[in-house]
């Protein structure tokens, strides 16, 4: 569970969210949505640990983020996947390697690591692509490794930054069904994105920002 | 501890060096270097400290006596010197003795003393000292005290020479320290550079880990690892080209100033340990200030 108390995160003199205030249930699907610049990275980031709001708290499953030092943020890091923009894959490693990272950082046995690898790969439908390396890749394909490596750990929350980017729209719609599968097993989803396309015929909970605020 | 873990850590710090070959190839050159000069100064006086206590061991000192002496106070010196612990009269040096033995010495050259009429040489008594631990004996107290005895002229004892020696060598360690001193802020310079260069090739990886939820340590150990494996790898380097300069040194006998010197030794078992510890320190340090630097900068 998150929840999200009176934060504000300033850049420099520039506020970039302003008293948020937002409660997000175990096993929720959430959208967040608004123009560029609105502050829905800025809120990931937030929930995430990666940056820290100016003011207010930020509960996730009753721990506060302000409160836990470095050496507890990692743990809590591992049950908390981010689905980067960018996808931050290393290119010189392969597919399976990139996503076997994430659970070696965690001193994972070997043989579980190959095991649960080849299985999220699977699920996200990239078995034969295992041995390749990101750049070999299509936007879609890259966007997927970076779903399995962000699902391996087999996380409570899922944070994704604009998933579907620059997917054309058979691709986001696969990539949605992905999401929904890995929400239907009990993790919370949350999807950052501008696109208005991604969000019609959807009863998903939407949370519209603009300019750090929340309009809905 | 999980050795799986360091299984893994192993892995990176190998693959590390393995990646930044000539970078590591360089750092570990100089590295060896400096240890290997180190290592030969500490050889150096491992061995003059053995000489030292070798010739120290024994001491022999002569007491010149007065001329025209007593009988009665020169018997009176010779039972003092007895009484001495752990002496032991080796000879009495007549002044006629003394002359004979100068000519034999002189050989030919014995015609410099024709133009001498009166004997200008003292009689003396030779003494050696056994067990010095054992008795403690203090030559310089030993002398001064001889000395202000009635009928003697003068003391000399052969260590006279080895104390001078002694200011010399303490100079010269003294000049060693300072120098190694140096050594070793340069030779933590070159590691913590060196691991600096592969943390920075490393940099994206590094955030990854973080972003995926890897602890601090578990982003540094194969840093700190690299900088130990560079630390132990030149230390042994250098004792092994220091331990084959020692083979093909010592089969030749030493001399010093004209006279052979016993055999020279290697560095003690405690010696080389000490090295591969310091070596290891050095390794670990430089790769801590790295590592410590780069993660100041991530916040
Ligand atoms: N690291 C940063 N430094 C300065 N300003 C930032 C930083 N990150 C975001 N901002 C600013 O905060 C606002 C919100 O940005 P962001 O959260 O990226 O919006 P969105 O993801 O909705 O497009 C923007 O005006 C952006 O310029
Ligand atoms: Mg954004």
């Amino acid at each position: 569970m998150i929840q999200i108390f009176h934060v504000a995160k300033k850049f420099g003199t520039k506020a970039a969210l302003e008293d948020i205030n937002l409660k997000f249930q175990k096993g929720e699907f959430v959208f967040i949505t608004g123009p560029s610049g609105a502050g829905k990275t800025t809120l990931l980031r937030l929930i995430f640990g990666a940056e820290r709001p100016t003011e207010g708290q930020i509960l996730i499953n009753g721990i506060n983020l302000n409160r836990i030092n470095r050496s507890r943020l990692d743990p809590l890091r591992r049950k908390i996947g981010f689905i980067f923009q960018d996808f931050k894959l290393l290119p010189r490693k392969t597919v399976s390697q990139n996503v076997a990272l994430a659970l070696e950082v965690a001193g994972e046995r070997p043989s579980i690591i190959r095991k649960k690898t080849r299985q999220v790969l699977r699920a996200v439908g990239l078995a034969k692509k295992e041995q390749a390396y990101p750049l070999q890749l299509s936007g879609g394909e890259q966007q997927r490794v970076a779903i399995a490596r962000a699902i391996i750990n087999d996380p409570l929350i899922l944070l994704a930054d604009e998933p579907t980017g620059n997917l054309d729209p058979d691709i986001t719609r696969e990539i949605l069904l992905l999401f929904r599968t890995i929400n239907l097993k009990g993790t919370t989803v949350v999807i950052a994105t501008h696109s208005k396309e991604l969000l019609k015929n959807t009863d998903q909970r939407i949370i519209l920002l603009k300019g750090g605020k929340i309009v809905s | 501890m999980n050795i799986r873990i360091w299984i893994y850590y192993f892995k990176h710090a190998v693959s590390n060096i393995l990646s930044n070959q000539w970078i590591h190839l360089i750092s570990i050159g100089t590295i060896s270097i400096s240890l290997l000069l180190f290592g030969a100064f500490t050889l150096f006086f491992v061995n003059v400290n053995t000489w030292m206590v070798e010739w120290g061991q024994s001491l022999s000192m002569s007491v010149y006596l007065d001329d025209g002496i007593q009988r009665d106070v020169k018997d009176e010196i010779e039972s003092i010197i007895k009484g001495l612990p752990g002496a032991e009269i080796t000879g009495y040096i007549s002044k006629e003795k003394a002359e004979a033995d100068l000519i034999a010495a002189l050989g030919a050259q014995a015609g410099l003393l024709d133009g001498i009429t009166s004997n200008p040489l003292p009689a003396s008594f030779e003494i050696t000292f056994k067990d010095r631990k054992e008795h403690q004996v203090d030559a310089k107290r030993i002398k001064v005290f001889l000395d202000q005895l009635e009928g003697v002229d003068e003391v000399q004892y052969s260590e006279q020479w080895l104390e001078r020696f002694e200011d010399l060598i303490y100079l010269l360690k003294l000049g060693g320290l300072i120098v190694g001193g140096l050594f070793s802020v340069a030779v933590l310079f070159i590691i913590t550079n060196t691991i600096k260069l592969t943390i920075y090739s490393r940099r994206d990886e590094i955030e990854i880990f973080k972003l995926v939820g890897a602890t601090d340590w578990f982003v540094k150990m194969p840093f700190l690892i690299e900088g130990a494996i560079q630390g132990i790898l030149s230390g042994f380097i250098a004792l092994l080209i220091l331990f084959l300069a020692y083979s093909l040194f010592s089969l030749k006998t030493v001399h010093i100033f004209g006279l052979p010197v016993m055999d020279i030794v290697f560095l003690p078992y405690g010696y080389i340990l000490l090295i591969f510890i310091f070596s290891l320190l050095l390794g670990l340090t430089g790769s801590f200030i790295a590592v410590g630097r780069f993660f100041r900068l991530l916040g």
